[in-house]
C-alpha cells in the first residue's frame, strides 16, 4: 500500500533527522574576555567643539526657553543641553556617518524623519544662520540671545508654526530638530554632556542604568525608593 | 598443524599478557599525570607536554621543559630511574638541581611505582622537537647549585608514609593532596625565599589572586563545606557556594575534573580533617563607616542585580557572597581582580555553562573598588579587614600588564 510505504519513509526521514540532532554540550561558546567594556567617551564640559561662541550662546538661550529653570530643577542651559548637542554635532551624528547619504534625496513623509542631503551639522550651521538673520532683521539688529524672554518665545512659536521664514533654511524643520536634540540632551545619560546630575531623570523618577527589578516586582504597590544612577555613577559613590 | 597452532598461542601468550600489563600501567600513568597536573605547566605553543610555558616565580620566569620522548630536546634519553630521581629529589640525570617551580617538594612523596607509571605514559607521547631555554633566571638564582642551600632549608625528600590511625580513604587523600596534587604549593603562603611559610594551609597571595585557606576555619576555610561540597567543586568547578576561576580554574580543568570520584572523596575527607587555623579577623565595620556607606551605594548599583541585595546570589550561576570564604580571605587580590577585569569560571562537563562576571574597571576608580570590596567583606555577617585603594592601584597595573 503506497500510503503505508510513504508514512514509513516519512518516519524514517524523521528519525534520520532527529538522531544526529541530539543535544551537544558546547563549552566556552559564549565569548568572554577580561577587561572587556565599551564605555562611551565621557564628555567633559570645556571649549565648544562644533559651535562658534555666537552659535553656542544662541543654542543655550533656546535651551533655557524650551526647558526653563524652575523650582523643580535647572533649565536646559544649566542641564548641559547645548554641550550635548555640540559634541553630538562634532561626532558621527553630525556628519550622518551611520546613514546612507547618497542621492537621490526624495522628500520623505514626516514619520520618516530627516530626509535631507545636509547632515545635522550642516542643518545647524544653516539653521542658526537663518535664525540670526531672522532675529536681527526683526528686532533691530539683536540676535536671539539678546532678546527678552517674551520675544524669544515669540520667535520660537513662530518657528514652530512655520510662520518664521528665512531664505537661509527651513526654520520650522530646524525647530523640530532643536526640540528633539534638546530632549535627548536633557534625558540622555550624563556621560554624553547633558542631563547634568541626572536632573532629567530625577524629574521622571527614571532609575537610570539599573536593570534588575526582581525585588521591586516581588513587593508590588510600594514606592520605588532607589535614586537614579548614571553610567558614571551617582554622588553617593564618592566619599 | 594443530600442535603448531598451539605452540604459536603459547608463545604469544606471555607477550600479550605483558602488553596488557603495560597498557594498564600506561593508563594508570596517564591518570596520575592528570592528578599531578603536569600538562598545565608543560604545555606550550608547540604542543602538549612539549614545554616552553614560562612559570612565574618570585625570582623570574622559569620555562617548563619538554617532557616528550624526543632524544635531543625532551627526556628521550632518560631512564625510569632518572625520572624517579627527578621527581623524588629534584635532580637531573647530569646532577643539575631543578628549581622548585617544578613541584618536586611535593612529588617526592609519590611512590616509585607511581612515578614509573607516569614515566611509562610519557614515553608513549609523540616525540616533539622543541628546545626550551632553561636558563632564564638572573644571577645568583641562575646558578643551580644555589638550590642545594634552598633544599637544605625547605626540602625534605621522602615517600608518603601512611598513618595507621587513619582510614585508608584518609591516607589516599593525604597521598594525593600532599603529593601529586601539590595543593599546598598554592594554598600555603610562600615565604620570601619561596619556601613554605609557617601558616600551613592558610592560603596566600598568588600571581595577583589569593589562594584561599583550606583548613576547617568556618569563616576563611572550608569549615562549613561538606565533603560533597568539596567533591562538587573539584569535579565540576562549581558548587552551591562558589565557582573556580583563575589558577584554580586551571587545576579543575586539567586535573581534578578528570579525577575519579573515589579520589575526589578521599581528597575531601583529608581536607575536612585539617584543623581550623586562620588569623582572627577584626570586628566588622559599622554600616556608618564612610567606606561602608559608599561601598553600599556601589554594591546596590553595580552588583546587586546578580549577587542579590542580601549577598545570597543565585544558585548555579551567581556565587553567594554572604559567608563566602573567597570574600573573607586576609588578602583582597582575588576580589579586586574580579571587580576590575571581570572573571569567568571554568567550564567542565559537570558544569558546562561557565558564567562570566563583567569587568568594572572602566567604571570604578581605585577608591571605589576598595570601598565595594570593604563593603562585601563586612556585610551580611562577613568579617574581614578593610581594603585599600593602593592595593586596587597595584592590581589594576597587574591586570593591565597580564590580564590572566
Ligand atoms: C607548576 C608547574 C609544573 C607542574 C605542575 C609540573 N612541572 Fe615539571 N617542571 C616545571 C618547571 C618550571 C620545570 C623546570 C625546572 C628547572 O628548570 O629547574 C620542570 C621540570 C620537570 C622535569 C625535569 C626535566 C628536565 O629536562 O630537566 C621533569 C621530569 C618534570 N618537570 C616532570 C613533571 C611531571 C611528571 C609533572 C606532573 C606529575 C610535572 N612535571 C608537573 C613545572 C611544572
Ligand atoms: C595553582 C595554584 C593552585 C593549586 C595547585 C591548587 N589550588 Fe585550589 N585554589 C587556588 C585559588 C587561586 C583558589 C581560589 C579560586 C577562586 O577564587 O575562584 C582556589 C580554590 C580552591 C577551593 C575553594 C575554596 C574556597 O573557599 O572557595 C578548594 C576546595 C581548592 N582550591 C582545593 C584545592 C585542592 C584540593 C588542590 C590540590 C588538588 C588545589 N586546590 C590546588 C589555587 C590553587
Ligand atoms: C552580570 C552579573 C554579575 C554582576 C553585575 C556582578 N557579578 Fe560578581 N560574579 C558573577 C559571576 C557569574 C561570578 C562567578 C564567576 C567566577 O567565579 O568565575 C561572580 C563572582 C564573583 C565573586 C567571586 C565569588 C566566588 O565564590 O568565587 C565575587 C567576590 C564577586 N563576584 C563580587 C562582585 C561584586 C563586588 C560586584 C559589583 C562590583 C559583582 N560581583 C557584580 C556575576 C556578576
Amino acid at each position: 500500500m503506497p500510503s503505508t510505504r510513504r508514512r514509513l519513509l516519512a518516519a524514517s526521514a524523521l528519525f534520520g533527522l532527529a538522531i544526529p540532532a541530539t543535544a551537544r554540550t558546547l563549552k566556552e561558546a559564549l565569548p568572554w574576555s577580561p577587561n572587556e567594556a565599551y564605555p562611551p567617551e565621557r564628555v567633559v564640559p570645556g571649549p565648544w567643539v562644533f559651535f562658534t561662541a555666537g552659535e553656542a550662546a544662541t543654542v543655550e538661550a533656546i535651551a533655557d526657553r524650551v526647558i526653563p529653570a524652575d523650582e523643580l530643577g535647572p533649565g536646559g542651559k544649566e542641564a548641559g543641553c547645548a554641550v550635548f548637542i555640540d559634541r553630538q554635532l562634532a561626532g558621527p551624528y553630525g556628519t550622518s556617518a551611520w546613514l546612507y547619504m547618497r542621492p537621490p534625496f526624495a522628500r520623505g513623509t514626516p514619520s520618516q524623519g530627516l530626509q535631507d542631503e545636509d547632515p545635522p551639522a550642516v542643518q545647524y550651521r544653516k539653521g542658526l544662520g537663518a535664525l540670526t538673520s531672522y532675529c536681527t532683521g526683526r528686532y533691530g539688529g539683536r540676535r536671539f540671545e539678546a532678546l527678552t524672554p517674551q520675544q524669544q518665545d515669540e520667535v520660537l512659536t513662530a518657528m514652530e508654526k512655520g510662520e518664521a521664514k528665512d531664505p537661509g533654511a527651513d526654520l520650522r524643520g530646524f525647530f523640530e530638530q532643536l526640540l528633539n536634540n534638546m530632549t535627548e540632551g536633557f534625558f540622555a545619560d550624563p556621560i554624553y554632556g547633558g542631563n547634568k546630575d541626572m536632573c532629567g531623570w530625577r524629574l521622571l523618577g527614571f532609575p537610570g542604568t539599573r536593570y534588575d527589578y526582581r525585588e521591586v516586582i516581588a513587593a508590588p504597590n510600594q514606592k520605588y525608593t532607589l535614586p537614579p544612577v548614571a553610567l558614571t555613577g551617582r554622588p553617593e559613590w564618592m566619599r | 598443524m594443530r600442535a603448531l597452532l598451539l605452540l604459536a598461542l603459547l608463545l604469544a601468550a606471555p607477550r600479550a599478557m605483558a602488553d596488557s600489563a603495560d597498557i594498564t600501567k600506561i593508563l594508570r600513568g596517564r591518570y596520575l599525570a592528570t592528578v599531578g597536573d603536569c600538562i598545565a605547566c608543560h604545555t606550550g605553543p608547540n604542543g602538549q607536554y612539549a614545554g616552553g610555558r614560562g612559570i612565574e616565580t618570585p625570582f623570574g620566569l622559569i620555562n617548563a621543559p619538554n617532557l616528550t620522548p624526543d632524544s635531543d630536546t625532551g627526556i628521550g634519553q632518560w631512564s625510569e630511574a632518572d625520572f624517579a630521581r627527578a621527581m623524588h629529589e629534584g635532580v637531573r640525570p647530569n646532577g643539575d638541581r631543578l628549581y622548585p617551580a617544578f613541584p618536586y617538594p611535593w612529588y617526592t612523596k609519590v611512590t616509585r611505582e607511581d612515578t614509573d607509571a607516569i614515566f611509562a605514559f610519557l614515553r608513549t607521547l609523540p616525540a616533539v622537537r622543541n628546545t626550551v631555554d632553561r636558563d632564564t633566571l638572573p644571577f645568583p638564582f641562575s646558578v643551580r647549585t644555589v638550590m642545594r642551600g634552598w633544599n637544605l632549608l625547605f626540602f625534605s625528600p621522602g615517600y608518603y608514609e601512611p598513618r595507621a590511625d587513619r582510614s585508608a580513604e584518609w591516607n589516599r587523600g593525604a597521598y594525593l593532596v600532599e603529593g601529586l596534587g601539590h595543593c599546598s604549593a598554592c594554598h600555603t603562603a610562600r615565604n620570601a625565599l619561596g619556601g613554605d611559610s609557617s601558616a600551613a594551609w592558610q592560603g596566600g597571595p598568588l600571581q595577583g589572586w589569593f589562594a584561599p585557606n583550606l583548613t576547617n576555619d568556618a569563616r576563611q576555610g572550608v569549615g562549613n563545606w561538606s565533603v560533597e561540597d568539596i567533591v562538587a567543586y573539584l569535579r565540576t568547578g562549581a558548587n552551591a557556594r562558589s565557582r573556580a576561576s583563575g589558577p584554580m580554574a586551571e587545576v579543575v580543568g586539567y586535573s581534578t575534573s578528570l579525577m575519579n570520584e573515589a579520589d575526589l572523596r578521599a581528597i575531601a575527607v583529608y581536607l575536612k580533617d585539617l584543623p581550623a587555623a586562620a588569623p582572627t579577623p577584626p570586628a566588622a565595620l559599622a554600616t556608618s563607616d564612610p567606606a561602608m556607606r559608599t561601598g553600599e551605594a556601589l554594591y546596590v548599583d553595580n552588583c546587586m542585580a546578580c549577587h542579590r541585595r542580601d549577598g545570597q546570589g543565585v544558585e548555579g550561576i551567581f556565587p553567594i557572597l554572604a559567608g563566602s570564604q573567597v570574600v573573607q580571605q586576609p588578602g583582597t587580590d582575588t576580589l579586586m581582580r574580579i571587580i576590575i577585569s571581570g572573571v569567568r569560571s571554568v567550564a567542565t562537563d559537570g558544569a558546562p555553562t561557565s558564567p562570566g562576571m563583567p569587568a568594572f574597571g572602566w567604571r570604578l576608580n581605585d577608591q571605589q573598588v576598595a570601598d565595594v570590596v570593604t563593603y562585601i567583606r563586612n556585610s551580611w555577617g562577613n568579617q574581614a579587614p578593610a581594603a585599600s585603594a593602593a592595593d586596587a592601584t597595584r592590581l589594576r597595573g597587574l591586570v593591565a600588564a597580564a590580564p590572566h
